[in-house]
């Protein structure tokens, strides 16, 4: 499974949004529900999954699942 | 085993000495986001660094009684800087770091706010703080920016603060007050002291003695900038002579199993935590996935800061009953920041009692039956008055007061707020509630406008003025937001907006624009967005939204929701 499939199934499985409903525009609060505890959940869990280091400065700017997509799955 | 108990101190400066001296072999320590020790400190490790704290900060000229912001996360920089400022005579005021997605704006914007309402000497944050303020022409705030990295290459000076005496003013302590404006709690030293070695014979009553001589350490990821955080845990620790291990709130919020853990590592634990904290490990922690979690030891689980929710102890009773968790350990508790923490405690230890929810209840937070919280501390009187301040029979839903030494000395520089608050010694919480024959507190509501969502105190005018930018609102189209509470989910944020907007098409995008700013500004997402025509929303004649109202109009659906 590659790094884009893995990503969006975890934001999936947090939001209740079918993977392949998601699209880049989707805002992670607004759209998907994803608030703060979830948020961090969210963070770690794409950090185990992908094997990555995610840091505050990169978190603080994710917005959307775009956002996401482009720092952890180019 | 009995320990010889020091005499109490008079001041949390005597404390941290006292703690070096008599509880040389206990500490505190720091874990990272994966629950690992990143560093522990002796008690009288801590009392040097905080010496040296308060050199530094002795040769930056900070004078006694000026206020130091320290916006930094859990971590010894936060401590030593905290409890420096204290030793060197100033008022140290812990505020919050921002969320940790999004969001950047509204934090800097909340801290320029305090910068000027302060009249701060300092604000320590990280060193992107510092540049920003300088970049974003805020010359007030970059004036007294000072990044950790700095204040740590600052070279400790001699100290020159006179003594400090138990009626001093300790700290600040900021928290949402009645109207959901910043405010600033002063403690004093005295209150500070009173209010942890009440709170530990309260929590030991169901043993017959203080808690300190039953239990070894409190497990805590609370933030320090919290009451419950800082004075429940830290100072309880410290004055109790208890080992404390800290966990940064992200590393609970991303994995609570962490806290859990560590309850079963340390002796016999006991912890504080808000409702919230309950009911995400039950969320997150899956009968499955319970390897390694024992609980046993763990004797006592305060739960107070936000309404207790029924369903969600017992939800945790029952998640945690194989893991060696008793439902007893369950201690409801009741505080604010103005009462310096804990006013009353659950003191019988036979876990969480519930009653029906009587007539009269506010139906917003969606209670079926309120939690006992118990009786006072030590030298502390409760009562129940009505609107007019008269006090209330047993049984009659009222407006909780109280009085005694933990209450605080007043609002920072702000006589009207603490005119309404304390009123002839007696602290007007803002909270409802009744007495019941035993004398014992149960809460049915707030008259407070702060909104409580997912353990975070959220103030209406944060939401409202992001709605306002939005649909160039505000002087005569106005907003209103509160919060309303379905079940063991807890309080939810609903947001009600003027508009003159008669294309549906254009609300939607004006909705949607609303929404994104306040998940992205807030980490928020809005249970509900209501369109209703200007002047629809109730104000005061002086144009104040009345939020209360607005709800009650919100639950009994007469509010006409434009679609």
């Amino acid at each position: 499974m590659d790094n884009k499939t893995k990503t969006l199934n975890i934001i999936s499985k947090l939001s209740g949004k079918p993977a392949d409903q998601l699209v880049p525009a989707d805002e992670l609060v607004a759209d998907l529900g994803i608030d703060s505890p979830k948020a961090l959940q969210l963070l770690v869990e794409l950090e185990d999954a992908l094997g990555i280091e995610i840091s505050d400065d990169d978190a603080a700017r994710m917005d959307t699942v775009g956002d996401i997509l482009a720092q952890v799955a180019a | 085993m009995a320990r010889a108990f020091p005499d109490p101190p008079a001041t949390l400066v005597a404390a941290l000495a006292r703690a070096a001296r008599f509880f040389p072999e206990r500490g505190i320590a720091m874990l990272d986001s994966r629950g690992r020790t990143l560093e522990r400190r002796s008690y009288p490790e801590i009392l040097a660094a905080a010496e040296h704290g308060a050199g530094r900060w002795a040769t930056l000229g900070v004078r006694p009684g000026e206020r130091i912001l320290v916006c930094l996360p859990t971590s010894w920089a936060m401590l030593d800087a905290w409890l420096g400022a204290m030793l060197a005579g100033a008022l140290p005021v812990a505020v919050a770091p921002g969320a940790s997605m999004g969001g950047g704006e509204a934090q800097r914007r909340k801290i320029e706010q305090l910068v000027a309402s302060l009249d701060a000497r300092f604000v320590v944050a990280g060193a992107r703080f510092a540049r920003d303020a300088t970049a974003r022409d805020t010359p007030r705030t970059a004036a007294v920016a000072l990044a950790m990295e700095a204040l740590d290459r600052t070279r400790a000076g001699r100290v020159q603060a006179p003594a400090a005496r138990g009626d001093d003013v300790a700290f600040l302590q900021l928290t949402s007050g009645s109207t959901g404006t910043a405010r600033a709690v002063m403690i004093r030293h005295r209150a500070a002291i009173h209010n942890a070695l009440a709170s530990d014979q309260a929590i030991g009553a169901p043993y017959g003695v203080a808690i300190h001589q039953r239990a070894e350490a409190m497990v805590s990821w609370l933030p320090l900038n919290h009451d419950m955080g800082l004075v429940g845990c830290l100072f309880l620790s410290i004055i109790c002579g208890l080992d404390l291990w800290l966990l940064p709130p992200a590393a609970f919020l991303a994995r609570p199993r962490l806290w859990l853990e560590h309850l079963g590592r340390h002796g016999t634990t006991f912890a504080p935590a808000p409702n919230f904290g309950y009911q995400l490990c039950v969320e997150r922690l899956a009968e499955t996935a319970l390897d390694g979690i024992d609980l046993s030891a763990w004797h006592d689980a305060m739960t107070g800061a936000e309404m207790v929710r029924p369903e969600t102890v017992d939800a945790f009773c029952d998640r945690f009953a194989h893991r060696g968790f008793r439902p007893q350990a369950f201690r409801p508790c009741f505080g604010l920041a103005e009462g310096t923490l804990a006013v009353t405690f659950d003191q019988a230890g036979r876990g969480m009692r519930t009653r029906p929810l009587p007539a009269g209840a506010d139906p917003a937070l969606g209670l079926s039956e309120v939690v006992c919280l118990g009786t006072p501390i030590e030298a502390t009187e409760v009562r129940i008055v009505g609107p007019a301040g008269q006090p209330l029979p047993g049984g009659e839903i009222g407006e909780v007061r109280a009085r005694g030494p933990s209450i605080f000395a007043g609002y920072w520089n702000d006589p009207e707020a603490t005119a309404e608050s304390l009123v002839d010694d007696w602290l007007a919480t803002g909270d409802l509630g009744f007495l019941d024959t035993e004398g014992e507190l149960y809460l049915t509501g707030r008259n407070k406008d702060v909104l409580i969502v997912r353990g975070r105190n959220i103030m209406p005018h944060e939401l409202e003025w992001l709605a306002e930018s939005v649909t160039g609102g505000g002087g005569a189209m106005r907003s209103g937001a509160f919060s309303v509470a379905r079940g063991a989910q807890g309080e939810e944020a609903v947001l009600v907006v003027e508009t003159q907007e008669r294309d549906p098409a254009r609300r939607d995008a004006m909705a949607r624009a609303i929404r994104v700013g306040v998940g992205r500004q807030l980490s928020l997402p809005l249970a509900d967005l209501v369109f209703v025509r200007r002047g629809r929303i109730p104000k005061t004649t002086s144009g104040k939204v009345q939020r209360r109202q607005l709800r009650a109009m919100y639950l009994e659906r007469t509010l006409e929701r434009l679609v």
